[in-house]
């Protein structure tokens, strides 16, 4: 006989910590059957979805302040954690009540059922990749995810470019993932350990060869940069994100994204740092690699790259993708900082970052379902055709820029603050000069809105009471967060602790 | 040359020689028989490597699930008889600059590789690693464990669905 | 000379590479599929050698098993999605479909 004593009691405080994943679990079973049950209603799975990340929002809420390494250090739930399971929580939400509205959906000879179900497996993918501390619970957290967003990209299957985006996203996506593992497997040899936390004590104690530490590193990047779609593993991004049900196409750029960067956080923080508790200052950093300017440099090429060629898209899905990996780009550029400021400010970021684009990719979809059409040209006269949703979207698009008073504004401010602090003053200038570029393209779509076929007698688009709720319901937090950011970056400070062990 | 040199020869050019078929031979059905003995020799090498419980997954998932898998997908997406089934052709000068680049990988990899020094501890041989396993899989990784059969089920559910007939 | 833990290494990095080469040069997406296997493949090979220089830890035992569940979910799921483009496309040639351009 095995003693396991030792085991049960921190499984028990484990399980009673897992609720809000169990929560997502039990929904997942439950939609999947009921949606069986009732084949009538398209949407029966939907609800069971919204109604079960209610419950495990409640869970959720009920964790803060806990500090704790979970179920032998496999998961670690700490506030940092908390925060973004919270910034996926409320985009999964969002992305569900969006897909009620989608004729895009719809109108697919489908079976809607999947599709809600699938979100909710992804989002527990998610929040496992959130709190992962050891690299096989990372790797299984990612396909986790990954599996069910590939199912989701290509969820409309007999249109072309749909089941095209999924073809596409999932061998990237594969071959990413078989690179990652090739580093974890790596870095395995390099330490003997599995788990983050003994990972960090032993390159503290030892000295480790950099080669190999470098490359293994920048194979596990891999992995964590195609999520976020940072360059150069950016590159399924622009096709996926045209291709796949503009609903999914915002989940991804919001949720996989914060689930990217909260395990590249976590993995830097927990396995590449010397834990000095309580310091705000730089972490210190181990073996004799500069991961501040590997961060850096792909900071650089990802804002670069993502605004230079977003200046060029005609097609509004293509333009908001090149725009998100422009945004990857910004977080990066705190990530690169290495310090609990960084951290901090993309939180701040990423909060502001979900209300905005899941804002603009709904006007996106609303002029969609009206006009079959997702090209800038067709915007022209937006801005009178629909007033409420042309000031909205004029709002939304200013965020993204980052221009006062929208939230974006602050969020940039954070970002840039925190990178000056630390010395960077290179790459804030790099990164203000690349928020100019972005100034063009939002700024064009706001021409054409307002500036475009003034004349022209178009008909006014008429959208439903509720969509309009929804969309003003993000508009006016973008706006109002530009001004009242108090209460978002005190949660954010209070967040930024990542638990790094004893 | 005692036994497990002349074994591990054996099985690490078997694995070698038919990976590098899988890469380089046009008729996709020869590629995927030679994928069986890469898995094969792979397995081989577990035995090598006293991962006995290894050896077997290997054998039943790889080549009894997963190639099986990969034969079908064939079958149903070329015409076996017809020229079909070759791949298509890609330039010359990017093969070359793939095969360039491979080699440069390859040898970086094993400079890395038999330059670096690796964690390395006494070993222990055990008669067998299936109690180990079961062992880490139910108390340590019991979380990982849990997630994987999430994760299995969300694949049935995904790929039934995007697989199966319009309705 | 002993057989030691860089000869598996030196098999498993021979064979990343040519699962590199594969994934890079082949065009038919099933192709694709056989070249990330051999990665795979390859990761595990390390993940056991590891393990069994590493004085028998059973950590990367359990990595493998992980990969090789991974694998064959992914497999799956990837079989299906090219079974998909094949109705659709009726070919499954990578680079030919290519609708999204931009």
């Amino acid at each position: 006989m095995i003693d396991i004593s030792h085991i049960t009691v921190d499984l028990v405080k484990s399980i009673s910590l897992f609720k809000p994943e169990t929560t997502l679990i039990a929904t997942f079973l439950l939609a999947m059957i009921l949606d069986m049950a009732f084949k009538k209603s398209k949407n029966i799975a939907g609800y069971i979805a919204i109604a079960g990340l209610l419950i495990t929002a409640i869970f959720l809420f009920e964790q803060t302040g806990a500090n704790y390494k979970a179920f032998s250090s496999l998961l670690v739930v700490d506030s940092f954690g908390q925060f973004m399971k919270f910034i996926v929580l409320m985009s999964s939400l969002i992305i569900i009540v969006f897909s009620f509205f989608s004729d895009e959906l719809h109108n697919a000879h489908t079976k809607l059922g999947e599709y809600y179900t699938l979100i909710i497996g992804m989002t527990f993918g998610m929040f496992l990749l959130v709190g992962s501390s050891n690299l096989i619970m990372i790797y299984v957290a990612i396909e986790t995810m990954s599996i069910s967003s590939y199912v989701l990209a290509g969820y409309t299957k007999e249109v072309k470019r749909a089941s095209e985006a999924s073809l596409k996203y999932v061998i990237f996506g594969a071959v990413s993932s078989g690179i990652m593992i090739y580093g974890i497997s790596i870095l395995f040899g390099l330490t003997g350990s599995l788990n983050l936390f003994e990972i960090n004590q032993f390159l503290v104690a030892n000295k480790v060869a950099t080669i190999p530490l470098l490359l293994s590193g920048l194979m596990i990047l891999s992995g964590f940069g195609y999520k976020i779609s940072a360059v150069p593993f950016h590159f399924w991004t622009p096709d996926v994100y045209e291709g796949a049900p503009v609903t999914i196409t915002a989940y991804l750029s919001v949720a996989s994204k914060a689930a990217g960067f909260a395990v590249l956080l976590r993995f830097f923080k927990t396995g590449l740092l010397d834990s000095i508790p309580g310091t705000s200052e730089a972490w210190q950093l181990l073996g004799s690699i500069d991961w501040h300017y590997v961060i850096a440099v792909l900071a650089v090429l990802t804002m670069t790259l993502g605004n230079l060629v977003a200046v060029w898209q005609t097609n509004m899905k293509r333009l908001l993708a090149y725009s998100s990996i422009a945004h990857a780009g910004y977080l990066l550029m705190a990530v690169s900082v290495m310090n609990d400021n960084g951290v901090s400010a993309v939180l701040i970021y990423f909060f502001f970052y979900m209300l905005m684009n899941l804002g603009a990719f709904f006007v996106v979809q609303l002029v969609a379902n009206k006009l079959n059409s997702e090209e800038v040209e067709d915007y022209n006269g937006l801005g009178y055709r629909s007033p409420v949703l042309g000031v909205c979207m004029t709002v939304f698009l200013i965020s993204l820029t980052g221009l006062p008073p929208t939230s974006g504004f602050i969020g940039k401010l954070y970002v840039f603050s925190a990178v000056i602090n630390s010395g960077y003053l290179w790459l804030a200038v790099i990164g203000v000069l690349n928020s100019v570029v972005s100034l063009y393209y939002y700024v064009k779509i706001i021409r054409n809105m307002y500036l475009r076929d003034v004349e022209s007698t178009k008909s006014k688009l008429v959208f439903s009471p509720v969509t309009i709720a929804i969309v003003l319901l993000l508009a006016v937090p973008t706006l109002l967060f530009g001004v009242y950011f108090t209460p978002i970056i005190e949660w954010a400070n209070y967040s930024m602790n990542i638990f790094v062990g004893n | 040359m005692d036994l497990i040199t002349i074994a591990f020869y054996f099985f690490g050019a078997l694995t070698i020689v038919f990976g590098a078929v899988v890469v380089f031979t046009k008729n996709i059905m020869h590629a995927a028989f030679s994928l069986l003995f890469t898995f094969f020799g792979i397995a081989g090498l577990y035995v090598l490597l006293s991962a006995d419980f290894l050896a077997i997954t290997q054998i039943m998932i790889y080549i009894g699930g997963i190639l099986v898998l990969i034969i079908f997908g064939v079958m149903l997406t070329t015409r076996i008889t017809g020229v079909e089934v070759k791949s298509g052709k890609i330039g010359k000068v990017q093969l070359a600059v793939a095969g360039l680049l491979t080699v440069l990988i390859a040898a970086t990899l094993i400079m890395i590789f038999t330059t670096s020094n690796w964690y390395t501890a006494d070993s222990v041989p055990l008669n067998s690693t299936v109690n180990e396993i079961g062992t880490a899989l139910l108390t340590n990784y019991l979380l990982a464990f849990e997630a994987a059969s999430m994760l299995l089920l969300i694949a049935i559910v995904g790929a039934a669905f995007i697989a199966r007939k319009k309705h | 000379m002993e057989i030691g833990l860089t000869h598996y290494l030196i098999i498993s990095a021979i064979l990343f590479s040519l699962g590199l080469y594969g994934i890079i040069t082949r065009k038919h997406a099933i192709m694709v599929l056989m070249g990330l296997e051999l990665v795979l493949n390859a990761t595990n090979i390390n993940f056991i050698a590891f393990a069994r220089y590493g004085g028998m830890n059973i950590e990367g035992h359990i990595a493998a098993i992980f990969v090789i569940i991974l694998a064959a979910a992914e497999a799956a799921i990837a079989l299906a999605i090219v079974l998909n483009i094949y109705q659709n496309f009726r070919h499954v040639n990578v680079d030919e479909v290519d609708n999204l351009k931009g």
